[in-house]
């Protein structure tokens, strides 16, 4: 197979969408296959920045466990994709960089915080792009731009060259408009890699055909969701059941804690991988180097970070602190386990843990201007309980607004039950009727 | 006066401690690093697990009770010399607690805790305006010993210390220059409030800091003053130690959990490792368990610690009166002897046997005891050491006060000793005489 695609049209084509930060420099047209990476993916000899002003500069010395195997997999890396500040959001805007913009409406979201890699999932023919989620940043980009995508179990991929955000969170996964290639291309990249420890101890990757029997809905999973998502999911439902699956609605109450304890973990840990931001041995190094370490560290770091990025590091650092160290962080690690404790009571009974992705369609620019901190943070509660479970999900597209706006649902399944995900991506899909965004260059 | 030390040893590992960079002296600054150590933005640590066992040799060296599961945690500041803004130590669940060390084999020091960090790199001041930084120093190993405040003075400091770093190079082979490179965090109070006087290099170093600070809070306290909490710096050049920060500005280090690492069940790890006694260690446990003279268990552990392994085996199975009979005697004063000819100390357990079994007499059993380890015949023996205790039973016939004052002081034996060895004029090697000579006079206490 050659690859049918020129600088030109790739410059063109991201210089509307605006899916890559760092692209190749030129088509390795005898490659297998294109992908497209998150920022947050060291790339030997590319740039990358992780959405951040202050890595501006930052050639890594070595590929990320993940590239390195897509490459020799026969891959020709196309681009580093644009994305949140070291993954600090839901729209992919809080970006030190470029903002992406979503295939089916340049006037919307990609969502966050893989934006750039949903899009060039849509955009792109037989193309595969790697994301990275902490919270959901998969899912929801993959939702709003109407592509399959899945985060695997926790530990299945090498997190080896990922930029850390909250390293007990993140996952690397795939985002694709081809159902069959979240199979295809986890299989690639997962297996244990001596140079991340938390990936030596996943058993093997199974790959025969296991069609989903029945799935849980949970009755908080439903609430507070637009017209557009309600209905959709609910058409959705009713194709699960004709081809054949169980659906039962089912309590579980842990899930509204997840997300209180989700962003006192994840802040706690990003305000610690942030510290070595600083102006020294890499990155942005353009500071007044005649103030004292300390001023020259805090006027950098003042300079260079995004505001929501300041904003984690402050959460980070006050539920860290001692004294409110049990208060929050301990008594996050606590709630944790009741959520993965609720999963496996459901999964005891149940192949998947099933709800609609996002609650509404890709938001406008204008409005998530419009939106505060806590609003958007809001908008993850259906993707961020699966995500602190460390339980591999995926979304996959299910509908259309009135907008015209991708719908996705997320399936959750159990540790390391990638497969029954799998086929449930591969049945769907020749149920299922995708409709691609019309790119017309 | 209570002073308590934080002592950090470096952990004498091949490579560094999350990443497969070389420990050994670097040619030059920054090469011996990687983007692990160098903390550059995807890098992650891997353990290397010998620093495991090193902590878990040194945890029960120093008498702790080593943790079921330990893991490590991120301690957070910012110095340019940290290359993640992190360190990772281990806060919750450290590798060893609650230990108890004796100095000089008699006081003891409770151990608060071990746990193992990773090593800063190092900066260096260049003229007035600038620093570098050297990154070989960063990820190296390092065990960090907690002591409650146990010593009492400057001395007592440095003595702790030497026998300590004496007794962690026997257990982890810790290279030559093991002095040099302990680092001590030093807590010192005269009166209620404590200072610290922070990273002080070396043996005479901590006790010069802990002396200046002994002279400095006494003099605050006699004037009437307050000694404030604080931390301080010691000055080698000019051997004082100076105000850094006080109390309240003390760092927060907000400890969480090191999630790229997982948690480490070490209790079968920690119960499949021994470790070597040291020297100092076993004349102390011998003279503890087998109520022997502490004098006569560091002879025989100076002598050799396989001797005062055969001294245990013997004590052991046939009892100590045995122990001291015949291996503090004739095999003692035969050691030296049976090294050099190549021979094994288990030749002397089966005359030992039939002594103890009542098969043969004193003289017999020291006869054997001597061939076994010599290699000489029997009956030159028997001629050799018949002429020797003739010789000494003769003179003590005629010198009977000998064997009475040799009750009250065993210093006694030597005019013995000397006659026998003038008249003999070097046949037999003085530790033979002195061990016949002492042993004929006991048998006639």
């Amino acid at each position: 197979m050659s690859i049918d695609m020129t600088m030109e049209r790739m410059r063109a084509i991201n210089d509307r969408y605006l899916m890559f930060h760092a692209m190749a420099e030129s088509v390795d047209t005898d490659a297998g296959f294109t992908f497209s990476a998150k920022d947050n993916l060291t790339s030997k000899d590319m740039e990358t920045c992780a959405g951040s002003k202050i890595l501006i500069g930052y050639k890594p010395v070595f590929d990320a466990t993940s590239i390195a195997r897509m490459r020799e997999e026969g891959g020709f890396l196309m681009g580093k994709t644009n994305m949140d500040e070291f993954g600090f959001g839901t729209f992919s805007t809080n970006s030190g960089l470029e903002v992406p913009r979503n295939p089916h409406d340049v006037e919307r979201a990609c969502g966050g915080s893989s934006g750039g890699s949903a899009c060039a999932a849509a955009v792109f023919e037989d193309h595969v792009s790697l994301g990275v989620s902490t919270g959901g940043s998969i899912c929801c980009p993959a939702s709003f731009c109407g592509v399959y995508g899945m985060a695997p179990t926790y530990g299945r991929v090498s997190r080896y060259g990922l930029i850390d955000y909250g390293n007990s969170l993140d996952k690397i996964g795939i985002l694709s408009a081809k159902a069959g290639d979240l199979r295809r291309y986890i299989n690639v990249m997962a297996g244990k890699d001596p140079k991340d420890p938390t990936s030596c101890v996943q058993p093997e990757l199974k790959n025969e055909e296991r069609s989903m029997k029945s799935v849980a809905v949970p009755k908080e999973g439903i609430e507070g969701l637009s017209k557009d998502v309600e209905s959709a999911f609910n058409n959705a439902l009713e194709d699960l059941k004709r081809m054949g699956i169980d659906v039962e609605y089912v309590d579980m109450p842990s899930l509204r804690f997840a997300m209180p304890a989700y962003y006192v973990l994840a802040t706690s840990e990003a305000s610690t991988n942030l510290a070595r931001y600083v102006g020294m041995r890499y990155g942005q190094q353009e500071g007044d180097l005649s103030l004292k370490f300390d001023d020259y560290f805090s006027s950098f770091r003042s300079e260079y970070f995004g505001d929501e990025a300041k904003r984690r590091i402050l959460l980070g650092t006050y539920t860290r602190m001692a004294g409110f160290r049990d208060r929050y962080y301990a008594k996050a690690l606590q709630v944790r386990k009741v959520v993965i404790d609720d999963y496996k009571r459901i999964l005891a009974d149940h192949d998947a843990v099933l709800a609609p992705t996002m609650p509404f369609t890709a938001p406008r620019f204008d409005d998530i201007s419009k939106m505060s901190a806590l609003d958007s943070y809001k908008a993850d509660y259906l993707t961020i309980p699966a995500n602190i479970a460390g339980t591999p999900h995926m979304s996959v597209p299910c509908g259309y607004g009135s907008d015209g706006m991708p719908i996705g649902m997320q399936f959750v399944a159990d540790h390391w039950d990638e497969n029954v995900l799998f086929t449930m991506a591969e049945d769907w899909e020749k149920e299922f009727d995708l409709r691609r965004p019309e790119v017309t260059i | 006066m209570k002073i308590g030390l934080e002592i950090h040893v470096q952990l004498p590992t091949k490579s560094k401690m999350f990443c497969s960079c070389p420990t050994t002296d670097a040619p030059a600054p920054n090469t011996h690093v990687c983007p692990t150590c160098l903390g550059m933005p995807g890098s992650r640590p891997v353990l290397n697990r010998k620093v495991l066992e090193y902590g878990i040799m040194l945890a029960k060296m120093l008498g702790c009770k080593v943790a079921d599961t330990t893991w490590f945690s991120r301690k957070t500041y910012f110095y340019p010399d940290m290359s993640k803004s992190v360190q990772i130590t281990q806060y919750d669940n450290p590798v060893g607690e609650g230990g108890v060390y004796y100095l000089g084999g008699k006081k003891p020091i409770r151990i608060t805790r071990i746990h193992i960090e990773e090593d800063p790199g190092k900066t260096k001041r260049v003229g007035d305006q600038s620093s570098l930084v050297d990154y070989n120093r960063s990820g190296i190993p390092l065990a960090e010993i907690v002591t409650e405040p146990d010593l009492s003075t400057p001395a007592e400091a440095r003595e702790f210390l030497g026998q300590l770093i004496s007794d962690i190079r026997h257990v982890i082979d810790l290279p030559g220059d093991g002095e040099r490179s302990i680092r001590c965090d030093c807590n010192i109070s005269v009166g209620k409030e404590r200072c610290e006087v922070k990273n002080v290099t070396g043996l005479k170093n901590v006790e010069r800091a802990l002396t200046y600070e002994l002279v400095r809070q006494t003099k605050v306290l006699k004037a009437g003053g307050k000694v404030e909490r604080e931390t301080r710096r010691f000055d080698e050049e000019r051997g004082v130690t100076i105000s850094v920060r006080k109390k309240e500005f003390e760092a927060d280090y907000g400890y969480i959990d090191e999630p790229d690492l997982g948690m480490y069940n070490i209790k079968e790890l920690a119960e499949s490792i021994k470790i070597k006694e040291s020297p100092l260690q076993m004349t102390l446990r011998l003279a503890r368990d087998y109520e022997i003279d502490q004098k006569m268990a560091k002879q025989l552990v100076t002598t050799s610690v396989s001797l005062a392994e055969v001294f245990e085996t013997v004590a052991k199975q046939y009892g100590t009166p045995n122990a001291v009979k015949w291996v503090a005697g004739p095999v003692s004063a035969n050691w030296k002897h049976m090294e050099a000819r190549g021979g094994t100390p288990e030749d002397v357990l089966p005359a030992i046997a039939r002594f103890a079994s009542g098969e043969i007499t004193d003289t017999e059993c020291a006869m054997e005891i001597k061939c076994a380890m010599t290699g000489e015949s029997m009956e030159s023996l028997g001629n050799a050491t018949g002429d020797l205790e003739n010789i000494i039973s003769g003179y003590l016939d005629e010198n009977p006060g000998i064997v009475s004052d040799y009750a009250k002081n065993d210093k006694a034996a030597n005019k013995a000793i000397g006659y026998v060895m003038k008249q003999t004029g070097g046949k037999y090697s003085s530790a033979e005489v002195v061990e016949a000579v002492k042993r004929i006079i006991e048998s006639r206490l």
